[in-house]
């Protein structure tokens, strides 16, 4: 009966499944962690900080985008 | 004639299902969305509403019809499914009616084997179909979810923890409309399905679709979707309490991680063909995120609570699903049964909702509490 569960499969979930939530995670948490400390170095007036942190948070979100249309292909393709 | 009686009262029951689904589904993608308050509770369960509908336009691969490899199919009429749906609409209002999340697709595979078992005996079930496709993924999607979702707290309150809180607590809800809407999107895909392919197994059965794997036509399309979206939009305002603000109280962050954490578990399982039941990946979620902060912000009462609700759902609705089917054949193998079966049913329905409205509106939006 053991032998009916695709292990391999299972196995692969185990791995891959919080590697895709922390990718995630780290991708939206870049984006409010930018965003937000862009906002204070430019009430600052720290324009080289500004710009690193908005880079940081684009970067996090194109990551977050990716991630979110990449759902959306397995949802249409599955 | 006899026939037609029986697809009609099959399809309105997968209808009826349908929407039992979608209103005890609801908040598997808004709770913890309502409960931070990224929206409010009738935006939440709008938007639910329109992307399950949508969601069930995407795609039509029907052809996994339920309970396929987990009953054996030369057995299962339009009586056996009538059985199972009973089975699973009983168990999904039990359930609702507790408060407690459980899977509606568990629901009806145990409605299903219960009528088959009574119809043609434990041959006509699969035991390593049940172990694959129930069993192994109730106990691996709710420990992959809340280990995957205590971690991304961790790291979210590492990554944003020294950060002013009100910057960071809008980003949160801002993310999860996002995964809110994934998430609905994703459910009206798959769950609206599953009563597409009744309706169409039905059709099959009755002789009124031929072909090896004939497309649904559009008016069952049409119907499932606005079914379930209608269910969505009512809210099974008790479940999304219970898993809103019972189990954990849940700041945005939290309840970032536990919906986008439960959400990427699902997709992933999807994509390496490994389906599992959305309630029980996001319920994991909901308990990793409050745990990974503090063990004791989970209420274990409750979780046990939840946690007894999923060893019962395949033996109940089975329970209920082969009473059903052992109802109707009282009356022979026509239509009579499943008519005298609707129309008790019905009655008592009408009654208890009646009784129900002399205390008061019947269907509220109130989660607070």
């Amino acid at each position: 009966m053991i032998a009916a569960v695709d292990t391999k499969a299972l196995l692969e979930l185990v791995l891959v499944a919080p590697a895709a939530v922390l990718t995630v995670t780290v991708a939206w948490g870049l984006v409010i962690r930018g965003a937000t400390r862009a906002a204070e170095a430019r009430r600052e007036g720290d324009t080289t900080a500004t710009a690193i942190n908005a880079l940081v948070a684009l970067a996090g979100g194109a990551l977050f985008t990716a991630a979110l249309v990449y759902g959306l292909i397995i949802m249409t393709t599955k | 004639m006899e026939n037609d009686l029986i697809l009609v009262i099959v399809v309105f029951t997968a209808l009826a299902f349908d929407f039992t689904n979608g209103f005890h589904d609801t908040a598997n993608s808004v709770a913890t969305s309502i409960s931070t308050r990224a929206l409010a509770p009738r935006t939440a369960v709008t938007l639910a509403a329109l992307l399950n509908f949508a969601g069930a336009f995407i795609s039509l691969k029907v052809a996994a019809t339920i309970a396929s490899g987990i009953v054996d199919a030369t057995i299962v009429t339009p009586t056996v499914i009538f059985a199972g749906l009973i089975g699973a609409i009983f168990w999904n209002l039990a359930t609702w009616y507790l408060g407690l999340p459980s899977s509606s697709s568990h629901a009806l595979i145990g409605g299903v084997v219960g009528a088959a078992f009574v119809a043609a005996g434990s041959d006509a079930v699969m035991g390593a179909g049940l172990l694959e496709k129930v069993i192994v993924p109730a106990l691996v999607a709710p420990v992959i979810a809340f280990l995957a979702a205590g971690g991304a707290i961790l790291i979210t309150y590492r990554m944003v923890g020294r950060l002013r809180p009100g910057p960071v607590n809008r980003g949160y809800r801002l993310g999860q409309i996002a995964s809110l809407s994934l998430l609905s999107l994703s459910h009206g895909t798959n769950d609206a399905q599953k009563t597409m392919g009744i309706i169409t197994l039905a059709l099959i059965a009755n002789g009124s679709l031929t072909g090896a794997s004939p497309d649904p036509p559009t008016w069952v399309i049409f119907s499932a979707a606005s079914a379930i979206a209608l269910g969505t939009y009512s809210g099974g305002w008790r479940i999304i309490r219970t898993m809103g603000s019972r189990i954990i109280k849940m700041d945005p962050a939290q309840g970032f991680s536990a919906q986008t954490g439960g959400a990427a578990v699902l997709l992933t399982a999807a994509h390496l063909g490994f389906p599992l039941s959305t309630t029980h990946s996001i319920t994991g979620a909901v308990l990793g995120a409050g745990a990974a902060k503090r063990l004791s912000a989970v209420r274990w009462g409750l979780a046990g609570n939840i946690f007894l609700a999923w060893v019962l759902t395949l033996p109940a609705a089975a329970a209920v699903g082969g009473i059903t089917y052992g109802a109707c054949h009282v009356f022979g193998n026509g239509a009579a049964g499943p008519v005298v079966i609707s129309v008790v049913l019905l009655a008592i329905m009408a009654i208890v909702f009646a009784k129900r409205l002399q205390r008061g509106p019947a269907l509220t939006t109130a989660v607070g509490g």
